[in-house]
């Protein structure tokens, strides 16, 4: 047997299922569905709990919802599409694995897959700015770090850039710089519990307001944004992974999510919500 | 001398069938290494399980992550001998309907078991090929009742060596 197993010391072994779906909650994963796999997801966040939780039937019914399709025509490169309510907002993105964490003969301690997207928002407005194309559009960029520790835990780093071309004031930062950081702990096989948090380095402050409200156009929230820290249980079933979670985030899109989240844990402004993703192999 | 004696390969091949109510699953391996001492008769072989290759991405993800668990247990085993083994003669094409006796491990779990194996002889190389059942239940494989209509318990395994 001792001779049998001395030739496997020679491959190089990739490390797979480092996380069960392709987000976190709101940030991405460094993994992407099979080469000929399309995936479907259908994402929801939930009322806030501290607005009158119960007359709105737990959330429900003033839900977030967000929908994607997307495809991996290789094993290293995804594409798809996704639409928002928040904003009417459409996007495309792309999503591409760099790195591969590996041990045996080639050895590479971390995985780093990238992720890039586009939004339009087709909102209609009448404050008198002249919304032209580049004005509706915003971007994010995200490096995704991932390292799988063991069998059972994972976490990643993730530097994200998210650029708005207009913002609600002319002195808003465009440009935005978070550091997400992610860890998931698997309890069974097919259940892990995951943890997000999304802090913005340079985040738009606001001033307080109670001085003069007519200052900002109507559409600006009151008060500063909070960062996205988000808690959540992955269940995996087949072809669905379900992720459930508790998040102070509303938006469900990337740059809403991270740099446009109002709500604070400590106020109980937080969103019941959900990630569903269902996949299909559609070619070999 | 008994070096001479030894036969192995690194490129054997195995095979698993899953026959459920609700799909078939199957999956290869050609990364399988074997020995096989035509002294003795002892015989043995390796199987990494995360070089199992299926139809579907998803599939071999979850076989490997949930089922068999392969980051603990990365390969499957067996090591035994050919039952009542016999020299064989190289010079004579021939083939020969044997049994193989010996554990197997398979998920960290080890189980004794005998099957049928038939070994051909032709132009002075060996080759060995056997199917067989496995139980999932019996190597602490456990399916949830959730995927009982989708994975059997029972799995047909085919073993080809061609030893050089």
């Amino acid at each position: 047997m001792a001779e049998l197993e001395q030739a496997d010391a020679n491959k190089t072994e990739y490390a797979f299922a480092t996380w069960k779906g392709t987000k976190v909650v709101n940030l991405q994963t460094n993994e992407l569905p099979g080469k000929g796999v399309l995936q479907y997801t259908i994402l929801h966040r939930f009322g806030a709990f501290n607005d009158d939780f119960f007359y709105n039937f737990m959330g429900l019914d003033n839900a977030q919802v967000r929908l994607t399709l997307d495809y991996s025509p290789t094993s290293w490169l995804n594409v798809g599409l996704g639409h928002t309510g928040f904003r009417k907002t459409y996007d495309v993105f792309a999503k591409y694995r760099l790195l591969r964490q590996s041990k045996g003969a080639r050895k590479m301690p971390v995985s780093v897959t990238g992720f890039s997207s586009a939004y339009y928002s087709a909102i209609r407005v009448s404050d008198g700015v002249d919304r032209t194309f580049g004005r509706r559009m915003s971007y994010v960029h995200e490096l995704v770090i991932a390292r799988k520790f063991s069998q059972n835990f994972s976490a990643q780093i993730v530097p994200t850039l998210i650029h708005s071309n207009l913002t609600n004031r002319a002195a808003d930062n465009n440009t935005q710089i978070a550091v997400g950081i992610a860890a998931r702990y698997k309890i069974t096989p097919m259940h892990a519990i995951t943890v997000e948090y999304v802090p913005v380095l340079n985040p738009n402050q606001y001033p307080d307001l109670s001085a003069d409200p007519l200052a900002l156009p109507m559409n600006v929230p009151y008060s500063n944004f909070t960062n996205a820290l988000s808690v959540g249980i992955d269940i995996e079933t087949g072809g669905h992974v379900f992720q459930l979670f508790v998040t102070n985030a509303r938006g469900v899109a990337e740059p809403f999510a991270f740099t446009q989240t109002d709500g604070s844990w400590l106020d109980g402004d937080l969103h019941f919500g959900f990630n569903i993703s269902r996949v299909f192999t559609v070619s070999n | 001398m008994s070096q001479a004696q030894k036969v192995s390969t690194r490129s054997g091949f195995v095979k698993f069938f899953s026959d459920a109510p609700v799909e078939d699953i199957t999956a290869e391996n050609n990364q399988v290494s074997s020995i096989l001492n035509l002294e003795d008769g002892s015989f043995a072989f390796l199987v990494p399980i995360k070089a199992f290759q299926f139809e579907k991405a998803l599939m071999q993800e979850h076989f490997n992550e949930n089922y068999m668990e392969s980051g603990k247990f990365p390969s499957a085993s067996f090591k035994g001998s050919i039952a009542d083994y016999t020299k064989i003669d190289l010079s004579k094409d021939a083939k020969y309907t044997l049994q193989f006796k010996g554990t197997m491990t398979v998920h960290g779990e080890s189980q004794e078991i005998t099957k049928e194996v038939i070994l051909v002889v032709k132009g002075g190389k060996v080759s060995v090929q056997a199917e067989f059942l496995l139980k999932c239940s019996d190597y602490g494989i456990e399916i949830p009742t959730a995927k009982k209509d989708n994975i059997s318990n029972e799995i047909s395994v085919t073993v080809k060596f061609e030893y050089a």
